[in-house]
């Protein structure tokens, strides 16, 4: 039996560009690789958005030594052929044309053209099995509003918050800080679509409300404001699976709780010359959280409400909200496709990176297949009256 | 946090309590140069740390900026931020950049600490011709190559004969101006109490440019450090540190 040749999409325009480099190539290329069951076809798309594929593309020299756009321009850029299939056409110089037919497409992409369901919807019309959640799973996660009232809809918890267009603002400030006025300070203010912490502020007065809701709006048309949970616990919850989803381990990320951006916290990363250290969740947060119980098990239960409500499926992550005090779980976002893929949280769960990357290679050729079972076209007699 | 001045998004730190000292970092670098140094600083003062437009997490400016520019934002955050800063501390290319600003009168301070300050910008004439000479040869004998491998090219050669030009590519241009700003003229004019730290193995200020700006500012105290090089406030912080608490 011929292997599935599975494309490894990463890169794009987007903020976390370098981000999903590192994840396509340490969580996903790899494990695949080391699987042995597959053909694995690196696809880096550059920051200008054009598609590139060559084995060397697989290698994280190539990008830590900053090689790559030189490297890049030795080759020639991807075309893509959809005739019900996904078929990558590459070539470099005069040699001749070299197609790939792709069994599966593995997007390994990060923020805007490529998680925010961009991608998944190039796939949907090539008709090609696809990890991860479909387009509008995506796209609802990737807005932090819609997937908010979604979830209110169906009646999970959230903290209060108030959403508006960007340029609402900017014609009328007064209207909109009357609709804030109601939520209780300290105040999360964020842009809607954007993944990373950057433009993400917590403000305690209303001048800092404005200067924040000024950056946000720099960064997105559309701006959140939310109330801060109280007696906070923040925790992330991995999961993968189609109809029947289950979860790694509830992940407590070590934030500082009582100040966001924390200057002397920061100490840690270095400018110039100074010292740096490894950060991020993987390097700081408790596995499993240091929770009780049944706190664990509502924690748990809401992801998995989260997810089938925004309708994920392969693999996302879901980031709840926990009021220690009250007891109370609160949906915050999800991220449909987690960092690395979250690898060291299902490690220590009890699946193998290169399990977790076989499994959903398997997921993505079963939500393929249970597609298929849909009408989608039928032959009628519609025109002919025409 | 960050501000939104002049359209551009710019990163600040805001910590401790007391008269507000404004940190400003050098060419390439980025607020976090102070950490250990403001580890000290935030019990007695408030610190206000910010990324200048093009480095660390701010957003690079539109257009070539010089070091007017620059310090017209400076200004513009200090007041979107309601602050009266009661001294500047500005280390390398941000001692040219405060030196300019306090002279122009658009910022304004109490006390003035420079570490390992730049502007004085005629105190190494062999190594500007070196480096011009080898890049005016460089771009001689490579123009044949493809544009990125040149640009590798020249940014491994830049870094190599010791010039920050291609430390942050993009901001090339705004590099070639604000270097061609020569504020000696300017620090001649202050006459705020300033405290001047160097290094005596400083590869990139010679010691000679702190003594010149100590002649040039009336009452400047001048301090060397020895066994240190261009980031004296990050390897020796407790020193430096205690310097300046005596000084403020």
């Amino acid at each position: 039996m011929s292997k599935l040749t599975v494309a490894v999409i990463f890169g794009s325009r987007s903020t976390e560009h370098d981000i999903s480099i590192v994840t396509a190539i340490s969580s996903v290329i790899k494990p695949l690789i080391l699987s042995a069951k597959y053909n694995v076809v690196p696809v880096y798309i550059d920051k200008q958005g054009r598609w590139y594929t060559h084995p060397k593309l697989a290698d994280i020299a190539l990008y830590s030594s900053g090689q790559v756009e030189a490297f890049i321009t030795k080759l020639r850029p991807l075309a893509l052929r959809m005739g019900g299939q996904l078929e990558l056409i590459s070539g470099s110089g005069p040699k001749p044309k070299k197609i790939i037919k792709v069994d599966v497409a593995f997007p390994a992409t990060h923020g805007t053209h490529g998680e925010d369901g961009e991608l998944m919807g190039l796939l949907e019309m090539a008709n090609v099995p696809y990890v991860g959640c479909p387009l509008p799973a995506a796209a609802i996660a990737m807005d932090k509003a819609l997937a908010k009232t979604l979830a209110i809809a169906e009646g999970i918890l959230t903290s209060k918050y108030v959403w508006f267009y960007a340029r609402d603002f900017r014609s009328d400030q007064a209207a909109i800080l009357e609709r804030i006025k109601d939520l209780n300070y300290p105040l999360f203010v964020k842009p809607v679509h954007l993944g990373s912490s950057i433009a993400i502020s917590k403000v305690s007065t209303p001048k800092e409300l404005v200067q924040a809701i000024e950056v946000a709006a720099h960064y997105d048309d559309k701006v959140l404001v939310e109330e801060a949970v109280n007696n906070l616990v923040e925790v992330t919850v991995p999961i993968i699976g189609n109809e029947t989803p289950r979860a790694a381990l509830v992940e407590q990320p070590l934030l500082n709780s009582s100040n966001f951006f924390d200057f002397e916290t920061k100490y840690m990363s270095g400018g110039k010359k100074g010292k740096t250290s490894a950060s991020g969740a993987q390097g700081y947060s408790k596995l499993p959280a240091d929770l009780p119980p049944k706190i664990l098990q509502l924690a748990e239960a809401t992801a998995i409400k989260v997810y089938k409500t925004l309708g994920c499926a392969g693999i996302a992550r879901v980031d709840l909200l926990i009021d220690t005090k009250t007891k109370m779980v609160y949906f915050n976002e999800v991220n449909p496709l987690p960092g690395s893929l979250y690898a060291h949280n299902w490690r220590q769960a009890g699946v193998s990176n290169v399990q977790l990357v076989e499994e959903l290679v398997d997921l993505a050729l079963l939500r393929a297949k249970a597609n298929e079972q849909l009408t989608t076209a039928f032959s009628s007699n519609y025109l002919k009256q025409y | 946090m960050q501000i939104i001045v002049d359209n551009l998004a710019v990163k600040y730190e805001l910590i401790g309590k007391g008269k507000t000292v404004v940190m400003l970092h050098g060419w390439g670098d980025n607020h976090t140069t102070f950490n250990l140094l403001a580890a000290y600083l935030s019990s007695q003062y408030q610190l206000l740390a910010l990324d200048l437009p093009g480095f660390g997490s701010s957003q690079p400016p539109k257009s070539p900026w010089n070091l007017d520019n620059y310090a017209n934002l400076i200004a513009a955050v200090i007041s979107k931020l309601n602050l009266k800063p009661y001294a500047f501390i500005g280390h390398s290319n941000g001692g040219a950049l405060v030196i300019r600003g306090l002279s122009l009168g658009n910022l304004k301070a109490d006390r003035l600490v420079l570490i390992a300050s730049a502007g004085i910008r005629n105190s190494q004439p062999t190594k500007r011709l070196l480096t011009k000479t080898i890049a005016k040869a460089g771009k001689a004998t490579t123009f044949w190559l493809p544009r990125e491998v040149r640009q590798h090219l020249r940014t491994k050669l830049y870094g190599t004969i010791g010039s920050d030009l291609l430390v942050v590519p993009e901001l090339a241009a705004t590099f070639k101006l604000t270097v061609s700003q020569d504020v000696q003229a300017d620090a001649g004019q202050l006459t705020l109490p300033t405290l001047i730290i160097n290094a005596d193995h400083d590869p990139a200020i010679p010691l000679s440019d702190g003594l010149r700006f100590h002649n040039l500012i009336s009452g400047s105290r001048f301090e060397v450090l020895n066994s240190t090089t261009h980031f004296i406030h990050q390897e020796q912080a407790e020193i430096v540190a205690k310097l300046i608490l005596g000084f403020l």
